[in-house]
């Protein structure tokens, strides 16, 4: 909050290639507006029912495949030793990159005070929680005995008998799931005045008495405003470590262990761009249709897209920069072991998923380098899908092809996904896509006490409200 | 609690009005805006918020648990895992780091919950819905004798609407 | 015993669902495991203390060899079956089949009780109905004076059971029984008669310097395959002095797979090749005939001259001209002289005496066909299964018999045609002997009641023979042990001493009817076809007889690492030519018949010729081994040679290409090391230091490292908890404190690997599946769901999956002849590693476990805690052997279809290890369960474990003593000196990983039969 981006003098569309700074809303006039189009946003409508009956459906697929899997076994799942991890292990990661854009909106670019972020980050916050959430039931579901899942907990028992704090799979369990809680705080913290906002506009009593638990007896003081403001900044502050951390932890379970194309030093910095960049993906996947359904388009700007589309940019040629490295490194190494395993990955068994993964990752964001692109939101929507398809095979391929092609030549294999696989791919974004349905039609999907601070506010006299 | 409440439409005249208030020491004030505005925080003028406190604290609390907690129970019952030492302490590093994360941002979420004095479900004497939207709030604690002067000010400093909470 | 109690695992298994998928994951599902009862004895049997094992010594019946062994028993109920160390022949080995007698024993598709036939069924009915009906069938046939023309088929056995058959059949009036063994090398034993005097001499590998072998695979199946296969690897043990091999075959099998040369003959060549080389035929006709170079044939003849009274010739084609062949290759012997140094007729096997050869089953199948024959017994043997078909259908000729009587407890092919099912007990159930050396005879005792409600065919005869006034009289006795001990010389006390040895020098104690070999070759038609067809016995399943022991099934084929499948052997140039790839279906046809298996492209196969096993194809023979691959009997020509036997091979074969293919049920990822040294190997002159060592292939990875690698097997566990790298922070060291009561951290337990023994026999595997209870999981019926209506129904469906649960696995990796697929070389390489855990003292699979399930103790055995694992499996991806294996299905859980011991298979489990759930990671323990054994008896009798005191499953059954396991930390343990050994090396040492396995080199010797370059 602690305004990010000061209000303008002057309106009249700036030059598209604006420090993304002072972005500005030139068409959103007053704080009246703001509240109007917001939560004009919230009501029901036959698509929304529609999409979450679906997203429910989905789920359910999941859900039971999962009943099937437990009561069979994970046999019935793709696995082919010596391939161990398979399509669980792959889509949580997958979910947990997403997961990254959220925060990095709402808490790198705060510091960075980059002004674009205000429109997109309560939706992308929204979307970091519901996709933490998913990554989250993945290891769990991956397991043997997923019932005894809390044995990697430290929770005190009579034994005194506690996880093996070595392991790269405990540092898991501790970033993800301490970046789900503060995600979450993030999430509600920014959301207090806007649910103060909600219940000062409700009429309907009960409504209204539930946002007002909600709101906590948000009343705008200055006093309120003033410790909000250090805490979201302090909140900040935490969670642009948290964020590096938790993909750097992430890329630990491979780069920790010793099996040819996962034991590398680059994959921290690698996982964590991987993540930003798949994350933005997400969020124009979900933005892009919202803002049109919406009718918000100018809320979130050309502007903003083209913003957005530049970190992507970025963040792709970080990606394909680590691939070539990967590669380099491969050779450099001398290791045969390492060698013939990269072979095998680009050229060999598995060439296909690898160059799935250099095309949607590396080649196509290069059509960023065009403005004319980067704000057009058709092809960016298009776009995003490719990446999110890229991301999940740049997965599939760090987890699939390093196992089946190891040390041991006697024990090389192949995988095949099986439908149970597929099942819970789907079931994955049913639950995701439900919860975020349910959260655009009961919370604000934009902060109004943000927007607030880029709108200008009235004044008497003369001087447009422009602060000494 | 008594006082007298002002609604104000635009900016400068709230910020004119705080500054004037302050000045007559017609009693506590207390400024209601939808959203943070520096020109407000000028008139203000409120003392550095002790929030941050909580989050040094909380973090050194964390990281101390994080790393107590690996090695105690390392050293409780040793198990050597790929002869490595039995207290390891440069991965414990790691739950170091993430046990400072979350100790140290939710006590600065409780520092901000117990500063701002929220949750607070009592009665909201001195708010206005309005105040959450377009309008900026001004509430002067005082009782009847200093209520009127409260009352003139904040008419001359132009308030749509001023009002007396009994 | 434990008994699963059913419901109380369905209640948890719902709730586990539950848990799981709701919210209350953390509070319920606490037991997964089984509930189980414990049933005490009321009253302990005599001398049976519950947990502690009993030992009997028994005689194994499996094949002709009769080797000696040790039953243990617990609980009154066989779990293992591990050789007889007193045994003269088996010295303490035993081979897989041996050990899977188990499955034999405990198949839930025996008849558990006598049956008959009512209409198309076989009903069960009791004991005395059975002998009532067979006895007046037997009177109805006397009676009408047909008793001269009755069959009794038996499977060949030694020892005096054939007599006491042929007493009990002459006292009937029927004529002597048959005694069959598809597998037997009757024209061997021929025309080792003719040539020695001796139908099976002893073969001293010892004494040998140059073993030609044509076509014998005396490593697998071939003869006496653990006693040969001692000698062979104590001969080659020698290393400096070790007999060269020389293997003459269309066909690399085993033998010729460890051979130091192949020469490739054509099949049927080798009676051109013995001429030569007998100086009765040229050189250039044996060239002509068998396709290879003069040259290499002088080298071969110049080879055997030098080698002087040290050549062991020895044949076992199985062509029509088998016999004369044989004959040939004694007389190579001979003319060398060494008959009696390499060749020892004087100390001759038994095991073969009284064979009746193929023809005559023919003979008597005929008659059947004439419907002649008004009453037939059959036990053991299963001719509806051996007969080829174009011999005429047996079944046919079957049907047309009076009454069918069957002694067999499987459901055989042959047992199901029948009418009358007396199901005989299994030999770990009967008394009985067999004949090993001529002179010696093996006892076999009874180590269990009988499983289910069967009677030894000894016992049923004598009650048959009771029902008859006109023999009863001489048959007065109460079972066949009480006639066997009445008959031993010394009586029952004699016989009870003699028993704890179970060899003891007698002979059988009555005598069978001797046979007259009196038949003429009859070669089989050669057909027509551009491929030579060459059908041999699969080592492990044999003639079929294997097929429904799931170990024997599951046990990859030691040469193609095939398993539950056939396949149709094709050279890789000849696939390339056809456009074949692995797996791609091929129908071959001859003169007898066609079937139609996936390819296996094996350069150990001549381009010219097609090689398949036999073994599978049964349609019946219980839920194993029905509708598993095809039977190669259908492939074979009806044709015998001189002996009588079955001509196998000498047809010609059309093949096609068919367009669908399946996936081969195979272990093999690659067949090739790529250089990861994983089989390494020296020449001999490196060894003798002759030569520099070459590296060959070897590409270490970069950063070897700085110690040496032994360091890791003197060092105690972990440097670190020995405070070498002290840390600080760790006070208490717990059990890996040197002074420690338990005293666990002054051992290390480590396992040496002879490269230069191993024959890639693959005992060792069934010997752990025995010992550790691991689950076979490719039967049919085990596969995973395709959809949520259909079942993957293939054999072996997991295993194509690589889900096979092999805690030791038999690595066989090619070297050299990388150009395989454009042209034939018989010249390379084949190095077997029997790969397990390496129990590594930095292993990389522990630190990355989350909950500990994994951990080092502190005598350095890589730990797997089963009911602490949660199933991260990252403990796999991270082992650079990739020896861990995952519990996919409840293989354990009866209730489950892939449930892998159905009852009472699960008797034989072993009581001291876990049978592992469902969702936990599991691999080699270095059997920890033997080693806290040792060390409680050794603490229960106050003293120190002594070196070599014990051992571990699969270095005990190992037939080439390849494997020795012991205490690393203390030299007067072998394996700490094998440790030392020059030719000692870890695998992926550069990894840094310090294995407690080391490997000793594979020694190879410059092909004998070399040309001499020009």
């Amino acid at each position: 909050m602690a305004t990010i981006a000061r209000p303008t003098r002057g309106v009249g569309i700036r030059g598209p290639n604006i420090a993304s700074a002072d972005v500005q809303l030139p068409a959103v006039e007053s704080y009246e507006q703001v509240d109007r189009e917001i939560i004009a946003t919230l009501g029901f409508t036959k698509k929304w029912f529609m999409g979450l009956s679906v997203s429910v459906a989905a789920m359910l697929i999941g859900a039971s495949a999962w009943i099937y899997q437990i009561y069979w076994g994970l046999g019935q799942a793709g696995y082919e030793p010596p391939v161990m991890w398979g399509n669980y292990i792959i889509t949580f990661v997958f979910w947990v990159g997403i997961g990254h854009a959220g925060t990095l909106i709402s808490a790198i670019l705060f510091l960075f005070r980059a002004g674009f972020r205000t429109s997109i980050y309560r939706a992308a916050e929204a979307m970091t929680v519901f996709a933490v959430m998913t990554a989250g039931l993945f290891p769990i579901i991956h397991i043997g005995r997923p019932w005894k899942f809390f044995w990697l907990l430290p929770y005190p028992n009579w034994r005194l008998l506690f996880p093996n704090f070595k392991s790269p799979l405990v540092w898991d369990v501790f970033a993800i799931s301490t970046y789900l809680t503060i995600s979450t705080t993030f999430l509600y913290i920014g959301l207090i005045p806007d649910i103060a906002v909600l219940r000062d506009k409700e009429t309907n009593p009960t409504r209204k008495r539930i946002l007002a638990v909600l709101s906590l007896g948000w009343r705008n003081s200055d006093r309120e405003w003033r410790h909000f403001a250090k805490a979201y900044l302090f909140l900040a502050a935490f969670s642009t470590p948290l964020v590096l951390s938790v993909h750097s932890v992430v890329s630990f379970d491979f780069a920790m262990a010793l099996t040819p194309g996962w034991h590398a030093s680059i994959f921290p910095p690698y996982f964590v761009a991987g993540a930003i960049f798949s994350g933005f993906a997400m969020v124009w996947t979900i933005a892009i249709p919202m803002r049109k359904w919406f009718k918000l388009e100018h809320y979130i700007t050309l502007n903003h897209l083209d913003a957005t589309a530049k970190v992507v940019l970025f963040t792709s040629l970080v990606v394909g920069c680590a691939y070539m490295i990967e590669f380099f490194i491969a050779w450099y190494s001398g290791v045969r072991a390492e060698q013939e395993f990269f072979w095998n990955r680009v050229f060999g068994q598995w060439w296909w998923a690898a160059w799935i993964m250099l095309l949607c990752n590396m080649a196509l964001p290069m059509s960023l380098w065009s403005q004319k692109l980067r704000r057009n939101p058709t092809w960016l929507f298009i776009l995003s899908l490719f990446i999110n398809l890229g991301m999940w095979f740049e997965r599939f391929v760090i987890v699939v092809p390093s196992l089946s092609h190891e040390f041991e030549p006697w024990q090389w294999g192949g995988y095949t996904p099986s439908w149970i696989d597929m099942s819970f791919l789907i079931g994955s974004f049913g639950w995701f896509f439900m919860w975020f349905l349910l959260f655009v039609k009961q919370l604000p999907v934009m902060a109004i006490a943000e927007l607030k601070e880029i709108v200008a506010p009235r004044v008497k006299h003369g001087h447009n409200g422009g602060h000494h | 609690m008594q006082g007298v409440v002002a609604a104000f439409h635009e900016i400068d005249t709230t910020c004119a009005a705080i500054e004037d208030l302050k000045k007559k020491r017609l009693g506590d004030v207390t400024v209601y805006s939808p959203t943070i505005r520096h020109e407000l925080e000028h008139a203000i003028d409120a003392p550095q918020s002790i929030v941050r406190r909580f989050t040094l604290i909380g973090g050194l609390l964390g990281v101390s648990f994080g790393y107590w907690v690996a090695i105690w129970s390392s050293n409780y019952w040793p198990l050597v895992v790929g002869g490595k030492a039995i207290a390891s302490w440069i991965p414990y590093t790691i739950i170091g780091f993430e046990m400072m994360v979350l100790v140290g941002a939710l006590s600065t979420v409780a520092g901000m919950f117990i500063n701002s004095r929220i949750p607070r479900l009592t009665s909201t004497a001195g708010y206005d819905t309005r105040f959450s939207g377009g309008y900026f709030g001004i509430f002067v604690a005082c009782d009847g004798a200093k209520a009127g002067q409260a009352e003139e000010l904040l008419r001359q400093h132009g308030a749509v609407e001023v009002r007396r909470e009994a | 015993m434990s008994t699963e109690a059913g419901t109380g695992v369905k209640r948890r298994d719902f709730l586990k669902i539950l848990g799981a998928t709701g919210a209350t994951t953390a509070v319920v599902g606490c037991s997964s495991e089984k509930v189980g009862k414990l049933i005490p004895y009321v009253v302990n049997p005599d001398n049976t203390v519950p947990g502690v094992s009993q030992y009997y010594a028994t005689t194994c019946r499996e094949c002709a060899t009769a080797c000696g062994v040790m039953a243990e028993v617990r609980e009154g109920r066989p779990i293992k079956l591990d050789g007889n160390p007193e045994h003269p022949l088996s010295r303490g080995a035993i081979c897989s089949t041996g050990l899977s007698a188990l499955q034999g024993l405990y198949n839930p598709d025996r008849y558990r009780s006598p049956m008959v036939r009512q209409g198309n069924a076989l009903t069960p009915i009791t004991w005395d109905k059975a002998y009532e009906l067979l006895a007046q069938k037997i009177g109805e046939v006397k009676s009408r004076g047909q008793a001269g023309s009755v069959v009794f088929i038996n499977q060949h056995e030694s020892g005096t059971f054939p007599g006491f058959l042929d007493q009990w059949l002459s006292a009937q009036g029927m004529p002597a029984h048959l005694s069959v063994d598809p597998l037997a090398p009757t024209a061997t034993l021929a025309a080792n008669q003719k040539a020695y005097g001796a139908a099976w001499p002893d073969l001293d590998f010892g004494a040998a310097k140059l073993i030609v072998s044509f076509g014998a695979d005396f490593l697998d199946g071939w003869g006496h395959n653990v006693p040969q296969q001692l000698q062979w690897a104590d001969a080659r043990a020698k290393l400096e002095g070790a007999p060269r091999l020389v293997y003459v075959g269309a066909r690399r099998s085993l033998t010729g797979l460890n051979a130091d040369q192949w020469i490739a003959a054509k099949p049927g060549s080798d009676m051109a090749i013995c001429a030569a080389l007998t100086g009765q035929g040229t050189m250039a006709a044996a060239s002509d005939s068998s396709g290879v170079s003069v040259a290499v044939l002088e080298a071969l003849a110049k080879a055997i001259a030098e080698a002087g009274s040290g050549v062991m010739a020895i044949c076992g084609v199985t062509t029509a001209d088998a016999v004369d062949c044989g004959v040939m290759v004694a007389e190579i012997n001979k003319r060398a002289g060494s008959v009696g140094t390499t060749i020892k007729p004087a100390s001759a096997h038994g095991g073969y005496a009284g064979l009746s050869s193929y023809a005559e089953v023919i003979t008597s199948m005929k008659k059947m066909a004439d419907g002649s024959v008004p009453l037939a017994f059959v036990r053991g043997a299963n001719p509806a299964h051996t007969t080829p078909k174009s011999a005429g259908s047996f079944a046919e000729a079957f049907a047309k018999v009076g009454f069918k009587v069957s002694f067999s407890s499987m459901p055989d092919e042959t047992a199901q045609l029948s009418d009358l099912i007396l199901p005989d007990n299994h030999w770990l159930e009967s008394w009985g002997d067999a004949v090993s050396t001529v002179g010696q005879l093996g006892l076999q005792q009874p180590t269990l009641d009988p499983v289910f409600d069967t009677k030894s065919t000894g016992d049923v005869l004598l009650e048959l023979a009771k029902k008859d006034q006109a023999i009863a009289a001489s048959y007065n006795v109460a079972d066949y042990r009480t006639w066997y001990i009445s008959k031993y010389p010394g009586g029952a006390p004699a016989f009870t001493t003699a028993l704890t040895k179970a060899t003891v020098s007698v002979s059988p104690l009555v005598t069978a009817t001797p046979r007259t070999l009196s038949v003429t070759a009859a070669a089989p038609a050669a057909g027509s076809g551009d491929f030579y067809v060459h059908v041999f016995p699969s080592p492990t399943l044999g003639d079929g007889r294997g097929a429904n022991k799931p170990w024997l099934q599951e046990l990859p084929d030691p040469v193609s690492k095939i398993a539950w499948q056939s396949w149709v052997e094709i050279h890789p140039s000849t696939a390339k030519k056809l456009g074949v790839k692995e797996g791609s279906h091929l129908t071959v046809e001859t003169a007898g018949g066609s079937v139609t298996a996936p390819a296996y492209i094996y350069m150990g196969v001549r381009p010219d010729t097609v090689a398949i096993a036999l073994g599978q194809g049964h349609t019946a023979y219980g839920r194993f081994a029905q509708n598993v691959g095809v039977n190669a009997f259908d492939l074979v020509v009806n044709g015998w040679d001189a002996s009588g036997a079955l001509a196998l091979n000498g047809s010609l074969a059309k093949v096609t290409v068919l367009v669908d293919s399946s996936p081969l049920v195979t272990t093999e990822g690659s067949a090739r090391q790529h250089g990861r040294g994983i089989g390494q190997a020296m020449t001999l002159a490196a060894l003798l230091g002759q030569e520099a060592e070459d590296d060959h292939g070897h590409h270490p990875i970069p950063g070897m490292p700085s110690q040496d690698f032994r360091s890791g097997l003197k060092a105690p566990v972990a440097a670190d908890a020995q405070g070498e790298f002290a840390d600080p922070m760790s006070k208490d060291k717990g059990m890996y404190d040197a002074d420690h009561v338990q005293k666990m951290e002054k051992r290390r337990w480590a396992m040496t690997i002879d490269l230069a023994r191993c024959t890639g026999c693959s005992a060792c595997v069934t010997a752990c599946y025995s010992e550790n209870n691991i689950p076979t999981v490719g039967a049919p019926y085990q596969g995973r769901a395709l959809s949520p209506v259909k079942w993957d129904e293939n054999p072996g469906a997991n295993i194509i999956k690589g889900r096979e649960m092999a805690w030791i696995r038999l690595e066989r990796y090619y070297e050299g002849n990388e150009n395989s697929e454009n042209e034939f070389s018989s010249d390379f390489d084949t190095r077997f590693v029997p790969m397990m855990c390496q129990h590594c003292g930095n292993a990389p699979c522990e630190p990355v476990c989350p909950v500990y399930a994994t951990y080092h103790s502190p005598d350095g055995l890589n730990v797997q805690v089963y009911n602490r694992c949660v199933g991260t499996r990252y403990c796999s991806n991270n082992c650079p052997y990739k020896v861990r294996y995952f519990n996919w299905f409840g293989y354990g859980e009866p209730e489950r279809r892939q449930y892998a011991w159905p009852d009472p298979m699960h008797w034989a489990l072993n009581p001291d290890v876990t049978v592992r759930g469902k969702g936990v990671m599991e691999k080699c323990t270095f059997c920890v369960q033997r080693i806290r054994e040792a060390e409680h008896r050794a603490r229960a009798e106050g003293r120190e474990v002594k070196p070599d005191e014990f051992t571990v499953a699969c270095a005990q059954a190992c037939p080439s003593r390849a494997i020795v396991f012991g205490d690393a930390a203390d030299e007067n343990w072998t394996v700490s000196k094998l440790a030392y050994d020059r030719r000692a090396y870890h695998v992926f040492e550069e990894l840094n990983t310090y294995t407690a396995v080391v490997y000793l080199k594979k020694v190879n010797y410059p092909a004998p039969a070399l040309p001499a370059q020009a």
